[in-house]
């Protein structure tokens, strides 16, 4: 244990495979939104090799200067070819560990060590990136909870057995070595994501304009391709306006882009399961890439209930969770607790998660001259573009349709939108499109805010704004148009100075 | 938790932020929405000169952006500043700072001195001419200001956040 080492040389392909990930996606961007000039094939070739070269030898770089060493409830890790890194990382200083695997490290049956450290200044996070299973998990127990050596050895298949042997070392030697804070705790909760569920889940998934953006930026840029008389004789004969064609163009957008998420969402929440010990819940999800995050329960700053439209009717939800730290930018910021489950499920699952958040919450709707604001919001840009396409096309007219829309959005809006609060928390519930239900405690708001803008101060409404700290910024819910009164009455519940507390 | 409902203070009992920021702020803004002004009319020459070279922007349109960028500068220099400084409003309190600022938007922002990450003053070389300073408190999530006051009165007011920051109990 006293030897460094390096790590798995399939991590040279792992690198370089993300080296030219990086540098692809940097190049589809500046060919597709850049300028169209024409250049000759050895150009891009050129290019190509040159990434290829470039990206390999940064790969072998980090392979042969990446060396490390378990000792002691420490990793050693020295790294870097001209500026050299030295970094020891202390079990004191260890949040958590998550074993992740991506295609590459599953083709070798490898994975990837992601170490988050408490306090880490400019890298809370760090990685090392091919390592043997057993190997990988030698480092996790040690540095979670190691207090002696000569477990290690025994452990790696029998993670059941830490517990006790750690335990009973540590009676033998308590004056020298300082008893290791934690130990694997037994597991609490458990909870797989079904197959059924999995695959409702994929069907109902929202974020379909997400794709359907992408797929029709693809599609467009397809039929530069496409020769034109090839293109006609298709659709030429079905394709009588060009409305219909329009139509039909956007259908297969959708459906395409629809296609795309369920395979996606399959493919990112495929045998997703929770395990809780303690105060840690740890999800680990992916059908070929598996990902494992760790989350503290100390950490959370607000749970979020989302319904979305495609899964309101079948009385579908998912549920979020935002918290201080805990690396997940992959994750837009915030993490999936419960992919999908029933509402009536919801509070089982608070309770045994996460259970200071489980409890009955009362709703306040919004006062009714709301409603018109609410509704006016959406309904006046609508009318504008609605008169716009009726002037500028044929059946334009057709568009005031999404005014009728627009204005229907608006009243389920101020239908769904409420507030409620007990002495702990708040929690507020807005529509977007999905309807999303947040859930704050009162020691994690950071600040709260009335506004009110000149319409809303003619009809006696405000604004109230909730921030939060979130893993990497704050984040900010906002409940529109709800009465002074009501506003008032939640800035004060939060104010700290006052004779209540 | 235990019980559904919360005692409120009445709502109209909480009295609004008294302090005022320093009058001295209003030459200051105007200063600088002047130099705003200055700099801004690049729009104007630039459509006069666009409408020199290109033929079918037409010439009337020059008259309609001279209007708006007088109209701007109008509100900008005389009007908004004064609005502002009518408007804007702070206290400390032990536990808390209270903001309440804003013309067309007013906001009324309570910063716990709990969630205060740090305070500190700034000065540009306008607030530092007229011997003033801006207070700046940062808190994990948000960051806010109180924009203009006295010198001396923005380092007391920093040292007095930062003081009750630091003494605000943690677990509340």
């Amino acid at each position: 244990m006293s030897e460094f080492k390096r790590q798995h040389p399939v991590s040279i392909f792992v690198s370089f495979f993300s080296n030219v990930k990086q540098l692809l996606i940097t190049g589809a961007v500046l060919l597709f939104f850049g300028s169209s000039q024409q250049r000759g094939p050895w150009y891009y070739l050129f290019i190509l090799i040159f990434l290829l070269v470039f990206s390999s030898i940064s790969g072998f770089l980090y392979w042969l200067t990446f060396r490390y060493k378990l000792e002691d409830r420490e990793l050693h890790v020295k790294h870097g070819l001209i500026f050299r890194k030295k970094r020891y990382i202390h079990q004191d200083r260890v949040q958590s560990i998550d074993l992740n695997a991506k295609l590459i490290q599953r083709m070798f049956n490898l994975v990837e060590v992601k170490i988050e450290t408490a306090g880490g200044g400019e890298e809370p996070e760090f990685r090392i990136i091919a390592l043997n299973r057993s190997e990988a998990e030698t480092i996790r127990d040690e540095l979670l909870y190691g207090g002696d050596e000569g477990e290690e050895s025994a452990e790696s298949d029998s993670p059941a057995a830490v517990p006790e042997g750690t335990e009973g070392e540590e009676e033998t030697v308590p004056a020298e070595k300082k008893p290791s804070e934690r130990k694997k705790k037994p597991l609490d909760y458990e909870w797989k994501l079904t197959g059924k569920r999995l695959f409702a889940a994929a069907l109902t998934s929202s974020g379909i304009g997400l794709a359907a953006t992408f797929v029709a930026a693809v599609f467009s840029q397809f039929q530069q391709f496409i020769p034109e008389h090839w293109y006609e004789t298709a659709f030429g004969i079905i394709v009588q306006s060009s409305v219909t064609f329009i139509l039909i163009f956007v259908l297969l957008v959708l459906l395409v882009a629809w296609l795309i998420r369920i395979v996606s969402t399959v493919l990112k929440y495929g045998n997703f399961s929770i395990e809780q010990r303690g105060n840690e819940i740890v999800i680990s999800r992916g059908l070929l890439e598996r990902r494992q995050l760790t989350l503290n329960r100390d950490r959370i700053t607000a749970i979020r209930i989302v319904q979305n439209v495609l899964r309101q009717p079948f009385g579908f939800s998912a549920v979020y969770v935002e918290s201080a730290g805990g690396g997940t930018k992959e994750e837009d910021l915030s993490t999936i607790l419960i992919p999908l489950c029933r509402e009536s499920e919801i509070q089982g699952h608070l309770k045994a998660l996460v259970p200071d958040f489980a409890f009955e919450r009362k709703l306040t709707g919004l006062p009714g001259k709301s409603m018109r604001r609410y509704m006016i919001r959406l309904a006046v840009p609508a009318a504008i573009a609605a008169a716009a396409v009726t002037y500028f096309v044929d059946y334009g007219a057709l568009s005031f349709i999404g005014l009728a829309a627009a204005a229907g959005l608006g009243y389920w809006q101020y239908k769904d939108a409420g507030i409620g609060n007990n002495e702990q928390f708040l929690w507020i519930r807005t529509r977007k499109f999905a309807r999303s239900t947040v859930i704050v405690p009162r020691r994690r708001i950071q600040t709260v805010e009335v506004t009110s803008h000149p319409l809303q101060r003619l009809h006696g409404l405000t604004t109230l704004e909730v921030s939060i700290l979130t893993s990497i910024t704050g984040k900010t819910f906002s409940l529109q148009h709800l009465g002074e009164n009501q506003a008032l009455a939640c800035y004060q519940w939060f104010s700290y100075e006052d004779g209540r507390r | 938790m235990g019980s559904d409902t919360v005692e409120y203070i009445e709502p109209e009992k909480r009295p609004l932020p008294d302090r005022k920021i320093s009058p001295k702020a209003l030459p200051v803004w105007r200063i600088g929405a002047a130099i705003e002004f200055l700099i801004s009319a690049i729009v104007p020459l630039a459509y006069w000169w666009l409408s020199n070279q290109i033929a079918f922007l037409p010439g009337w349109l020059l008259y309609v952006v001279i209007a708006a960028y007088i109209s701007y500068g109008v509100f900008n220099i005389a009007l908004f500043p004064k609005w502002q400084w009518k408007r804007w409003r702070y206290r400390i309190y032990e536990n808390e700072v209270e903001l309440l600022f804003g013309i067309l938007v007013v906001r009324r922002v309570i910063i716990p001195m709990i969630r205060v990450q740090h305070v500190d003053t700034e000065q540009g070389p306008l607030l530092r001419h007229y011997g003033m300073a801006s207070v700046k408190i940062t808190t994990a999530a948000t960051v806010h200001e109180i924009p203009a006051l006295e010198e001396s009165k923005a380092d007391e007011v920093r040292d007095h956040i930062a003081r009750l920051a630091r003494e605000a109990d943690p677990d509340e």
